[in-house]
């Protein structure tokens, strides 16, 4: 048994073990713990298979988002709910649920188990092209040049979605601040982390976006950690989200894919929709992503943060 | 080389297995926090020690998101135990 077979086995059993806890736990908190350490495990399986760009993603999302979504939303569920109505569904939709979730992933392990093992898919394509993609990075190269219509789509999704759970607020509160009233000692533990952090994390951002055209990165995952690093000075009082009505805030959300849109347009002036012009695709790529990462870091700071609750700071 | 590295990361996910432990058992929420920190220490650990095996330095860029980031959960955690859910336990009560 050579080392590297040890580790991938161990790796392997403890994802598969924290999952299940997840899932089988009985109370909700050692479910959402569990899930924060399946995130950490799936990101570090990721390096494995050599997806450094989706280790990247995960390790953004699974710290930073999901595990401030996840406990927040479990502290409100908890202060909220009436005893007796505690969000338990019939037992009919516990089976339905079960039986669609084991469907998905019973069809993720048909198609992972279908690839072709010594296949070497589209990986002879795109080395070939990568020379006129302008960035070396191939994944940069394929969400961003070859395949930029998929990105774009992702970007409007993202809005789509802001917008769902927008549409969630009472009339009274429409236009109004996302989420309920943050606050927090002013000369405390948690001001002053939420002050001395800010600084590595945009630092880290930018190097992110910047890294990703010729290493591992991008703007979804620069945009997640600026996501989370806007939700970390709003938790610790030091600052309050703006309210969704206003203009800066919208201008910002849509900026990324509305220029992303731009770019596509020039390029059917010129031939082909989203098409790069080998010499300019560099400029234009970097460009593109500076602008989505702005759009992706609102976006996501807002979903996490909640529809509007009230209408007075 | 790179076999011992490996060799230490796999040594490293036993100490995230303890974790995963001290997570399931508890006994507080505060305890499990913990652990899920502890692990998350580990985490970063053994992507330093793959990076060096490897010699990817990209990989010490999860790292270093993965650092940035672990403290977030505490954060969240430490708020929702305030007395509205919305605070600082630092806070005087109202």
């Amino acid at each position: 048994m050579t080392p590297a077979l040890v580790f991938d086995g161990l790796l392997a059993l403890l994802a598969v073990a924290a999952a299940m806890a997840a899932i089988g736990g009985r109370d909700l908190f050692g479910s959402v713990a569990f899930f924060i350490v399946y995130g950490l495990l799936i990101a570090i399986a990721w390096v494995r298979l050599d997806a450094i760009d989706v280790a990247l993603a995960e390790a953004a999302i699974g710290a930073g988002l999901t595990g401030i979504l996840l406990i927040s939303a479990l502290a409100r569920v908890e202060r909220t709910a009436s005893s007796g109505e505690s969000g338990e569904g019939g037992r009919l939709a516990k089976i339905a649920a079960a039986l669609l979730c084991a469907g998905v992933a019973g069809a993720l392990a048909w198609a992972a188990l279908a690839l072709d093992p010594q296949g070497a898919g589209l990986t002879p394509l795109i080395s070939e092209a990568l020379p006129q993609a302008g960035v070396g990075n191939p994944v940069t190269a394929v969400l961003l040049n070859f395949r930029a219509y998929d990105t774009l789509l992702e970007s409007i999704v993202l809005l789509f979605a802001l917008v769902a759970v927008w549409s969630l607020a009472d009339d009274g509160n429409w236009g109004g601040l996302p989420g309920l009233r943050q606050h927090a000692r002013s000369d405390g533990v948690l001001a002053t982390f939420g002050r001395l952090l800010p600084p590595f994390g945009l630092v880290v951002a930018v190097y992110l976006v910047w890294a990703g055209s010729e290493n591992p990165g991008g703007a979804f995952q620069g945009g997640t950690v600026l996501a989370a690093i806007w939700l970390l000075v709003a938790m610790a009082g030091i600052t309050e989200l703006p309210r969704v009505s206003s203009l800066p805030l919208r201008a910002a959300l849509v900026f990324g894919p509305a220029f992303f849109l731009a770019v596509g347009a020039i390029g059917a002036l010129a031939g082909t929709f989203l098409g790069l012009a080998p010499a300019a695709a560099k400029a234009i790529i970097l460009a593109v992503e500076a602008g989505l990462t702005l759009s992706i870091a609102a976006t996501l700071a807002l979903l996490v943060a909640g529809s509007p609750q009230r209408t007075q700071g | 080389m790179s076999a011992v590295l490996l060799g230490f990361a796999a040594f490293l996910l036993l100490s995230v297995a303890g974790g995963l432990i001290r997570v399931l058992r508890g006994p507080d929420a505060a305890d499990r926090i913990m652990a899920v920190q502890l692990i998350g220490t580990s985490g970063v650990a053994v992507l330093l020690l793959l990076a060096a095996a490897g010699a990817n330095p990209a990989i010490v860029d999860v790292a270093l998101i993965m650092a940035l980031l672990a403290a977030f959960a505490a954060v969240a955690f430490v708020k929702s135990a305030s007395a509205d859910g919305l605070g600082d336990p630092e806070e005087p009560d109202p």
